[in-house]
C-alpha cells in the first residue's frame, strides 16, 4: 500500500508558516513606543481605579475641616477641597467613574449600533434607508449637545450620563459597522459561504461580524476617550455624577469658583482627564496602524 | 438516461439593459458527466453558473427568462429556503480564487464543518471526522493540523484542496466549478485537476466546468458547449469539437493553442474583440470576426445538429474541411 498517489500534493509545496494575524498585529503594536505609552496610561489609571478601595487614601468624601482648601502637603499630596476633602482620594475615585463612564458608554454605543449597522449593510433596501436616515438625524447634531439633550431627558445621575454618552456615539458604530458590512458583503468568502448554504444568521455572526471587528476595535477605544470627555462635561454641568461621589468633571466644576485661591483643585483633575484621553487617543491610532489590512 | 440538470433558453441581464449577457442558453449536464463552458471573459459562462446556484446578485443582474431543472425541480422556482438547502448540499460550487473564497476569521477546519452541520444534523464531533475525512480524501497533508489553522497559512493549491473539501463535503450530485485553477500555478493547475477528476469518479457526480483552457477542456471534458459574446455557439461531443470544430470561433479557439512540439509558427489569433452589449450585431454576433461573414449572417443562426449531438450556430455549417 505504498503506491504513489498520483493526485497527492508535492512535498516542499507547503506555505511558509506564517504567525497568525493577530499575532502579527500584535508585534506591530509592541514596536509602537506611542502606543505602548498610550497603553501604560490606561493601564495605569485602570490599576488606580481597580485598587481605589485598598489604596492609602481617606475616603472620598471624608471632611478634614481643620483644613480647608489646604495647598499641597505630606498630610495632603494633592491638596484639598473647598470641604477639606482630600484631593488625591477623590482623584482616586473619580478615576472609577471616568473610566466607568467611558467603557460602559462606548459598550452601549457598540451594542446598539453594531447590530443595527450590520442589519442595515447586509440587507440593504428600505432597511439601510430607514437605519441611515435615523442614524444622520443623530449626526446631524453635535455630539455633546446631543449628549446634554439626553441627559437632561433622562435625569442628572452617573447611569443616566453613560447611557445618554452611549446613545449619542451610537450612530459612529452604526455608520462603521454599516460600511464594513457592505464591503466584506462582497468578499468572495462571503458568497462562497452563500454557496455552501450558510444561512442568513451564521454568514452575519461567523463570516461578516468577525471580519469588521478590527475597524471597530479601533473606532472603540478612540471613542473611549470621547466618552470620557464628555462625562467630564456632563459632570461639570452637574448632569454627570452627583455630589458627594466624586468624578473629575465634577471636581473642575466645584474648582472653578477657587481658581484663584486654591488653583490644585483644577489643576488635578484637568491633568488626569488630558492624561487618559491623551492615552486612549494614543493607544487607539497605534491599534489603526497595528491593524491596517494593507500591510497584513 | 434523463440529466442531471436541464437549463433551457436561460437568459440574464442587468436590469434596464436592452440585449441580455446571457441569451437563450440551453445544456444538459447527466450524472458522472464533466461539460465544459468554454469562451472568452465575459461571454457569460460564470453568471450562467452563479443564476444556477441562486447567487446572482440582485438587483442589478436578473435572470430574464428560462427554466433550469436539477433532479426534476425547477431551481429558479424553489423557495429560498428550498434553494439554500441544495447549495453546498446536492449542488456545491468551487471558486475561482482559493486565496479569498476561505473567511480568513474561522480556521479551516471550522469551515467545512459549517458546510457539513448546515446540511446534516450530526454532533460537532461528527462534523468534525467528516472535516478531517475530507482534507484526506482532497490529499492534504498533515490534515488534523491543518483543521486548527487559519487559511493564511495554507499555499494556494491548499486553499483549493480545502475549498474542494468544503464543496464536496455532503456529497452533492452536481459540482460547479467556475476556472477552479485559473488562479494558481501551472504546476499545482495540474494537481487540482487530477483531484477533482479523481474524486468526481468515485463520488459520481455530475460536473460542469467553467474554463477558458482548452487544454483543460482536452483533458478532462466528456462534452463541451462554447460560448460567444452570451450565446451557446458550439456543442457536442469532446472529441467532435476538437477534431471537427465547425464553428469559425471554436475554429479559431483551437487555432490559437500553442503546440509544444513541430514546426514554430506564429500563433494564430482570433481578429478584433468582443463587441459591448451596446454594439452587439443583429443576428450572428460573432459575424464582425467571422473570416466566413456573408449577408446571410445578419439574421441569428440557429443551433443546428450537424451530426448527432454535435450543433452549432453558423449558417456556414458543415464546414467542407476538405476542400481547404
Amino acid at each position: 500500500m505504498t503506491a504513489v498517489d498520483p493526485v497527492a500534493l508535492e512535498p516542499g509545496l507547503d506555505a511558509p508558516d506564517l504567525p497568525p494575524r493577530r499575532s502579527r498585529a500584535w508585534a506591530k503594536l509592541r514596536r509602537n513606543p506611542a502606543a505602548i505609552a498610550g497603553g501604560g496610561i490606561v493601564l495605569f489609571f485602570a490599576v488606580v481605579a481597580l485598587l481605589a478601595p485598598v489604596l492609602p487614601v481617606p475616603g472620598p468624601a471624608e471632611a478634614d475641616w481643620s483644613a480647608v482648601r489646604a495647598a499641597p502637603s505630606l498630610a495632603h499630596p494633592f491638596g484639598t477641597d473647598d470641604l477639606g476633602r482630600d484631593v488625591l482620594a477623590r482623584m482616586v475615585w473619580g478615576a472609577q467613574a471616568s473610566l466607568l463612564a467611558g467603557v460602559v458608554s462606548v459598550a452601549i454605543a457598540l451594542a446598539l449600533g453594531v447590530p443595527l449597522g450590520m442589519l442595515a449593510g447586509y440587507r440593504r433596501g428600505w432597511t439601510d434607508a430607514v437605519i441611515s436616515r435615523f442614524t444622520e438625524a443623530l449626526l446631524a447634531a453635535p455630539f455633546l449637545i446631543l449628549a446634554i439633550a439626553f441627559a437632561a431627558f433622562l435625569g442628572p445621575s452617573l447611569t443616566n450620563a453613560m447611557i445618554a454618552i452611549g446613545l449619542s456615539a451610537m450612530p459612529l458604530f452604526v455608520r462603521l459597522a454599516r460600511g464594513q458590512t457592505m464591503a466584506v458583503m462582497t468578499e468572495d468568502y462571503v458568497e462562497s459561504a452563500r454557496a455552501i448554504g450558510v444561512g442568513h444568521l451564521a454568514t452575519v455572526g461567523r463570516y461578516v461580524l468577525p471580519n469588521i471587528v478590527p475597524p471597530l476595535l479601533v473606532q472603540a477605544t478612540l471613542t473611549i476617550a470621547t466618552a470620557i470627555i464628555a462625562e467630564a462635561s456632563l459632570s461639570f454641568l452637574g448632569l454627570g455624577q452627583q455630589p458627594p461621589a466624586p468624578s473629575w468633571g465634577s471636581m473642575l466644576n466645584v474648582a472653578k469658583n477657587y481658581l484663584e485661591v486654591a488653583p490644585w483643585m483644577a489643576l488635578w483633575p484637568g491633568i488626569a482627564i488630558f492624561l487618559v484621553v491623551l492615552g486612549f487617543n494614543l493607544l487607539g491610532d497605534g491599534l489603526r496602524d497595528a491593524l491596517d489590512p494593507r500591510d497584513l | 438516461m434523463s440529466a442531471l440538470l436541464e437549463v433551457r433558453d436561460l437568459s440574464i441581464a442587468i436590469a434596464g439593459a436592452a440585449r441580455p449577457l446571457v441569451d437563450h442558453v440551453s445544456f444538459d449536464v447527466a450524472a458522472g458527466e464533466t461539460l465544459c463552458i468554454v469562451g472568452e471573459s465575459g461571454c457569460g459562462k460564470s453568471l450562467t453558473a452563479l443564476a444556477l446556484m441562486g447567487l446572482l446578485s440582485n438587483p442589478p443582474l436578473r435572470r430574464t427568462g428560462g427554466t433550469a431543472r436539477f433532479r426534476d425541480r425547477d431551481l429558479f422556482e424553489l423557495p429560498p429556503r428550498e434553494l439554500r438547502d441544495l447549495r453546498g448540499g446536492e449542488m456545491a460550487m468551487i471558486f475561482q480564487e482559493p486565496m479569498t473564497s476561505l473567511n480568513p476569521a474561522l480556521t479551516v477546519g471550522d469551515q467545512i464543518v459549517e458546510a457539513v452541520r448546515t446540511h446534516r444534523a450530526c454532533s460537532a464531533a461528527e462534523a468534525r471526522d467528516r472535516a478531517l475525512e475530507m482534507l484526506r480524501r482532497v490529499r492534504i497533508p498533515a490534515p488534523e493540523k491543518r483543521l486548527g489553522e487559519h487559511p493564511h497559512a495554507l499555499s494556494g493549491g491548499m486553499r483549493q484542496r480545502a475549498m474542494i473539501a468544503m464543496a464536496l463535503a455532503n456529497d452533492p450530485a452536481l459540482l460547479i466549478a467556475d476556472e477552479p485553477t485559473t488562479a494558481l500555478d501551472v504546476t499545482v493547475q495540474a494537481q487540482v485537476l487530477d483531484l477533482m477528476v479523481t474524486l468526481q469518479r468515485e463520488s459520481g457526480a455530475g460536473m460542469m466546468l467553467i474554463t477558458h483552457d482548452l487544454g483543460v477542456v482536452a483533458g478532462l471534458a466528456d462534452r463541451v458547449a462554447v460560448m460567444y459574446a452570451g450565446r451557446i455557439v458550439e456543442t457536442g461531443p469532446v472529441a467532435a469539437i476538437f477534431d471537427d470544430p465547425q464553428h469559425p470561433y471554436t475554429l479559431g479557439l483551437i487555432r490559437s493553442i500553442p503546440a509544444l512540439s513541430g514546426e514554430r509558427r506564429r500563433l494564430a489569433t482570433v481578429p478584433g474583440t468582443v463587441p459591448t452589449a451596446a454594439a452587439m450585431p443583429p443576428g450572428c454576433r460573432f459575424a464582425p470576426r467571422c473570416p466566413f461573414a456573408g449577408p446571410d449572417c445578419r439574421a441569428a443562426p440557429p443551433l443546428a445538429e450537424i451530426t448527432p449531438g454535435h450543433r452549432v450556430a453558423c449558417h456556414r455549417a458543415p464546414i467542407e474541411e476538405k476542400a481547404a
